[in-house]
């Protein structure tokens, strides 16, 4: 029986964004234009901006998309800007975005892509 | 010499103008008082720049927006290119169509958002408080009244009324009494089966009863009655509005608010762990109806005679010949109805929940707007109805018929021969049902519900595509029955005995997913437009009532899904024998 073996993944970071439901799909979208490889949607609830617009607060969603995208170091700044632009950040109410560095993360690679590496 | 530059840091000064401030800068230094309490710090209201304002709007409004304008513009287009191409006729008034379609879209989406804002969460906090509260007597009394309040409300029942006045009533008096002097009695009983509807369905929630004994007790006694009816020359006449009644009654206001009380209820019993028990609400709502209709068809009947009723109406249309109040006319008429439709349900509402409840309402800003826009919406939804596609549908429906008979209006009709110009017709309608119930909202909402509760056995599209075949053939079915002047009562019965029979061989499950979806289909375009295309119809061929294609296109969406069901069964009854048998044939190996 040939040995399993575990490749690691170092250098890389998490971007969250937390924006108006509805609105992930489109962060998402922005995000693989970028070369993001994907994102993980999930469901919450919030507010803060939404109680300090006045009027406007009815246009705020409460019901909010927790849109996570793992990146590499390298491509960080180019998903994080284009994320940024696509979803309007720079408007009260229409979301919060943070990144995180990661540790060490591990996930499918295709073996033609690690047999290059190991030459 | 060579100078290393990180690639990351040469695209961020290529990209965009970065800045960094330190949060701490940007985040308030509260003060405490003297005993070392936190004042508590009130943060200052956002200043917007009109760009801001723009896209806060833009997000909020643009998917609602594209919601209806995916309904009603691939309807409203068929139409305008059927009666080019194929009746070969330009649209007359087609800027007021064009304005009243605009009016029904943004209608509707100021109605549904108004809806979601200002009345689920009633909805909501009655279901959830009232079970605790109160005792069962008072919670069924609550779930009758809030089915004859939703009725009410029910933006398709205006259309209902509004089509009463197109009926001649030398013809038929007693369905002409129905819809004009008696309209609001019509409502009214209407509206109670939906509350009766409401009390067995909640009753269902509790005792997790089957729904097949329901389906059996309500729509048998629903046919006898009509059959009664057929012995009696004027009500018979009514049976068509009757049995079209009950696929008005459930629509985008009844069914949520009626399920989200419903779900309370059962939640709070702790017995609201079968999926299947939110479905059947919808089943009764639209069968209850159609034996209150009758029997007040009956009613008026005994009480008054033809002769009466013609004399009545002669007297009121010469009345009317004077200038009517602005209240009277469209589209102050259509402000009043409006008005009329939501507040007395947003009162009973409050009531229950501050009288009966002593619940104190919260976040009453949002509740307010939510009811501003679900009143506003009813409003602007009313007027592009009458102006838009009531409109576009009566006069698609007047000018159909020059398919394959004279007509007056067109010049050169009948444009076919008889049976081709039909064989059009027909197709017509067909192509019509198909599309309209395909890109109803609800019908796509129910196909999730159903995939997810199958798990994945009945997929959605199979459900959506089931459910438009039965509408397209109902609706076909019923415009050959306006055609050829069939009695309703012939074509409902064996329908509806078919559907029984298809209920005792089916599965709980599809029982109830078979006849919610019949409810489902009837929204708030589809209902309008083939009322109005019912009635131009039968103005131009002839016959007494438009009724009775809406009939027709709730059962036979209940026998094509209910047979999809069995078939589905079927298949998976085999697939499993097929590999079990192939399993022991490599086992005999």
């Amino acid at each position: 029986m040939k040995q399993r073996n575990i490749t690691i993944l170092t250098d890389l970071a998490m971007i969250t964004c937390i924006v108006q439901r509805g609105n992930g799909d489109r962060i998402v979208a922005s995000a693989r234009d970028a070369g993001a490889q994907g994102a993980t949607i999930y469901y919450a609830r919030g507010s803060g901006v939404r109680e300090r617009l006045g009027m406007l607060g009815v246009t705020v969603e409460v019901e909010k998309e927790v849109v996570q995208i793992i990146v590499s170091n390298d491509q960080l700044d180019t998903v994080f800007n284009s994320v940024y632009l696509a979803g309007n950040f720079d408007t009260p109410g229409m979301g919060f975005m943070y990144v995180v560095p990661l540790a060490k993360a591990a996930t499918y690679i295709p073996q033609e892509v690690l047999a290059k590496f190991r030459q | 010499m060579t100078q290393q530059i990180r690639y990351g840091d040469f695209q961020r000064r290529c990209d965009v103008e970065q800045e960094q401030i330190s949060y701490n800068r940007l985040t308030p230094v509260v003060k405490t008082d003297n005993s070392g309490k936190i004042i508590p710090h009130i943060h200052p209201p956002i200043v917007l720049r009109p760009l801001d304002v723009y896209r806060l709007l833009k997000n909020y409004t643009s998917p609602r927006f594209m919601d209806q304008f995916r309904s009603v513009v691939p309807l409203a287009i068929y139409l305008v290119l059927f009666q080019i191409f194929i009746l070969r006729e330009l649209i007359t008034d087609s800027w007021v169509i064009t304005g009243g379609l605009l009016l029904v879209i943004v209608g509707l989406m100021l109605f549904m958002e108004g809806l979601r804002l200002g009345l689920m969460p009633f909805g909501e906090i009655i279901g959830n408080t009232l079970p605790r509260k109160s005792t069962l007597p008072v919670v069924l009394v609550i779930a009758f009244l809030l089915g004859v309040g939703v009725t009410f409300a029910e933006p398709a029942i205006g259309a209902l009324k509004a089509v009463g006045s197109i009926i001649q009533v030398e013809k038929a008096p007693v369905l002409y009494a129905l819809l004009n002097d008696w309209s609001m009695a019509l409502v009214l009983v209407v509206g109670g089966g939906v509350g009766l509807a409401a009390i067995l369905g909640t009753l269902r929630f509790l005792y997790a009863w089957s729904l097949k004994p329901l389906i059996y007790y309500s729509v048998i006694p629903g046919l006898m009655l009509s059959a009664a009816a057929l012995m009696h020359p004027e009500v018979s006449k009514v049976l068509g509005l009757a049995w079209d009644c009950g696929g008005v009654t459930t629509g985008p206001v009844t069914v949520p608010l009626v399920l989200s009380l419903g779900i309370g209820i059962a939640a709070s019993a702790g017995k609201g762990d079968n999926p299947m028990s939110g479905f059947g609400i919808v089943t009764l709502a639209s069968v209850f109806p159609v034996i209150g209709v009758i029997s007040l068809g009956f009613v008026v009947a005994f009480t008054t005679t033809p002769a009466e009723i013609i004399a009545a109406a002669k007297l009121a249309a010469s009345a009317a010949s004077a200038a009517p109040a602005w209240y009277e006319e469209s589209p102050g008429l259509d402000a009043v109805l409006g008005v009329r439709a939501i507040l007395p349900l947003v009162l009973f509402l409050f009531l229950v929940l501050r009288v009966v409840l002593k619940e104190p309402i919260r976040n009453g800003g949002m509740l307010t707007y939510g009811i501003i826009l679900a009143i506003a919406g009813m409003i602007t939804f009313n007027i592009g109805l009458t102006y838009g596609l009531a409109k576009l549908g009566s006069q698609s429906g007047s000018l159909v018929p020059a398919a394959f008979m004279k007509i007056n209006e067109v010049a050169q009709s009948p444009l076919y021969a008889y049976g081709i110009g039909l064989t059009l017709a027909v197709l017509f309608a067909w192509f019509l049902g198909f599309g309209a119930t395909l890109a109803e909202p609800a019908l796509n909402a129910l196909g999730d519900t159903v995939q997810n509760l199958t798990n994945g056995v009945f997929k959605k599209s199979l459900l959506m595509y089931a459910v438009s075949f039965g509408v397209a053939f109902g609706i076909a079915i019923g415009l050959l029955k306006l055609i050829l002047d069939l009695p309703i009562f012939w074509m409902l019965l064996p329908g509806y005995v078919l559907a029984l029979v298809l209920t005792y061989f089916s599965t709980e499950e599809f029982v109830n997913i078979a006849w919610d979806s019949a409810g489902v289909t009837t929204g708030p375009i589809t209902v309008p437009l083939v009322l109005a295309m019912g009635l131009g119809f039968g103005n131009v061929t002839g016959v007494i009532e438009g009724f009775g294609i809406l009939t027709m296109a709730s059962v036979c969406p209940i026998i094509s899904v209910m047979m999809t069901g069995l078939w589905v069964r079927y298949r998976a009854s085999q697939q499993s024998n097929e590999s079990l048998s192939s399993s022991l044939e490599t086992a005999a190996l």
